[in-house]
């Protein structure tokens, strides 16, 4: 499958506030733990061999289970394998917190989540969809799903 | 660089909505011709195969840090993907003028940082709202009881203004409600999803506390700068409509009282 890597390069270079090395380890019997540097931008998990330019490999973060393995070791486990998981060691309980707590937010689904029930409230407590405003109301990008009021997909066929 | 493709795949197959689907058409920069693809955005992805029921993925382009164009052209109706100086620009072309419309706002939406500042946005307005509706509730709660004579605020209502958390309690309780954690709450919550992502926003909870989210990799005011275009143009239809109005009315001497230039 193509893809788009040399702007995906050039966004894993990017500054970012989540960004250290930590102890990585694949999801594969046989995987050993190496130092990489891993940096959290947008919804990818990009790791680096230290002092390389250019990424190893980029994870995204999407339908995948964030969990605390011990006090400094948190786990990635994608495609519903519980049992494949990618495990990282960092170096404080707390930084493990941090990591923990930043990948689950970055991801694009937790954050459509958070605007539905934004814009759900705002609109229960004033009357007003706050998107109006922003002309994108009709988005079917920013509709909750709420059983029988699903927006049909917008389907646009040449 | 390894994309680890089957998390996209596995992505892009999965319950989470699409965005947006649909035949455009791809040119290939090789030969500069167009060929039909069918299209499937969905969050910050965009990806592209041959027909809608084909297993096989053609690719994908991560809608990161690119600007959407609209393009010129007669007789058919184009646009681009451009990512910047040194980095590709896709060109893409829709069958009429409305698909065009439609794909280019989509595409314009899709970004990660496009929705960090809206979701950023919303949630100090949430909070805002919040905040009203707990001063004019306590206000009216501070009513139902009959004043001290002492000019002192009762300080048992200010625990019960206080501890909100995105739940509504009617403005006539008289006892203070418990103060209930966040989590606590949002596990009483039903869920409405498979078990298996374990961290998840319930839909009828509050949302968890809303930290700064690090827009990366983008200048917000560039980010803002490109709503501001977007909104803007919703503006200016807005004003034109506004002053054509006012032309059939009676003639005004005066001029508009504020001159946008």
């Amino acid at each position: 499958m193509r893809f788009n890597e040399k702007e995906l390069i050039c966004l894993s270079r990017q500054p970012s506030e989540m960004a250290a090395e930590l102890g990585m380890r694949g999801p594969k019997k046989g995987d050993v733990v190496k130092k990489r540097l891993v940096k959290l931008v947008v919804n990818f998990l990009f790791y680096f061999r230290t002092d390389e330019e250019e990424p190893i490999g980029a994870l995204l973060l999407e339908q995948c289970r964030v969990e605390r393995e011990d006090t400094q070791i948190f786990s990635i486990a994608f495609l519903d394998e519980a049992e494949r998981k990618y495990l990282f060691e960092c170096d404080s309980e707390e930084q493990c917190k941090d990591w923990i707590d930043s990948i689950i937010k970055a991801s694009y689904e937790f954050m459509r989540r958070n605007l539905i029930f934004y814009r759900t409230e705002i609109h229960r407590l004033t009357g007003k969809d706050p998107l109006e405003q922003y002309g994108i109301s009709d988005e079917t990008r920013f509709q909750g799903n709420s059983g029988s009021q699903l927006v049909a997909r917008d389907t646009s066929s040449l | 660089m390894k994309l680890h493709e089957k998390i996209l795949t596995h992505f892009l197959s999965c319950t989470s909505p699409v965005d947006k689907e649909g035949y455009l058409y791809k040119m290939k920069e090789r030969n500069a011709t167009y060929y039909r693809r069918w299209f499937v955005l969905k969050a910050n992805l965009l990806f592209y195969q041959d027909r809608p029921a084909d297993r096989h993925l053609l690719g994908v382009i991560v809608l990161e840090g690119c600007t959407v164009q609209m393009l010129d052209s007669d007789g058919y109706f184009p646009f681009s993907l451009e990512f910047g100086s040194g980095l590709k620009t896709y060109r893409l072309a829709a069958g009429d003028a409305q698909t065009q419309g439609r794909w280019v706002k989509a595409l314009f939406l899709a970004s990660h940082c496009y929705l960090s500042c809206l979701v950023r946005d919303l949630g100090r307005h949430y909070e805002e709202v919040k905040q009203q509706q707990e001063c004019s509730d306590s206000l009216s709660s501070f009513r139902s009881f009959s004043p001290p004579t002492n000019s002192l605020m009762l300080p048992t209502l200010g625990p019960s203004t206080v501890v909100r958390e995105g739940r509504s309690f009617s403005a006539s309780a008289a006892l203070p409600p418990p103060s209930i954690p966040t989590k606590l709450a949002a596990k009483k919550s039903p869920k409405k999803w498979p078990r298996r992502n374990a961290h998840v926003t319930p839909l009828n909870g509050p949302a968890p506390p809303y930290g700064e989210w690090s827009l990366v990799g983008s200048d917000p005011l560039i980010e803002f700068r490109k709503l501001h275009d977007f909104y803007g143009q919703e503006v200016q239809k807005a004003r034109e409509e506004w002053l054509r109005s006012q032309q059939t009315e009676e003639d005004h001497s005066e001029k508009d009282l504020i001159d946008l230039g």
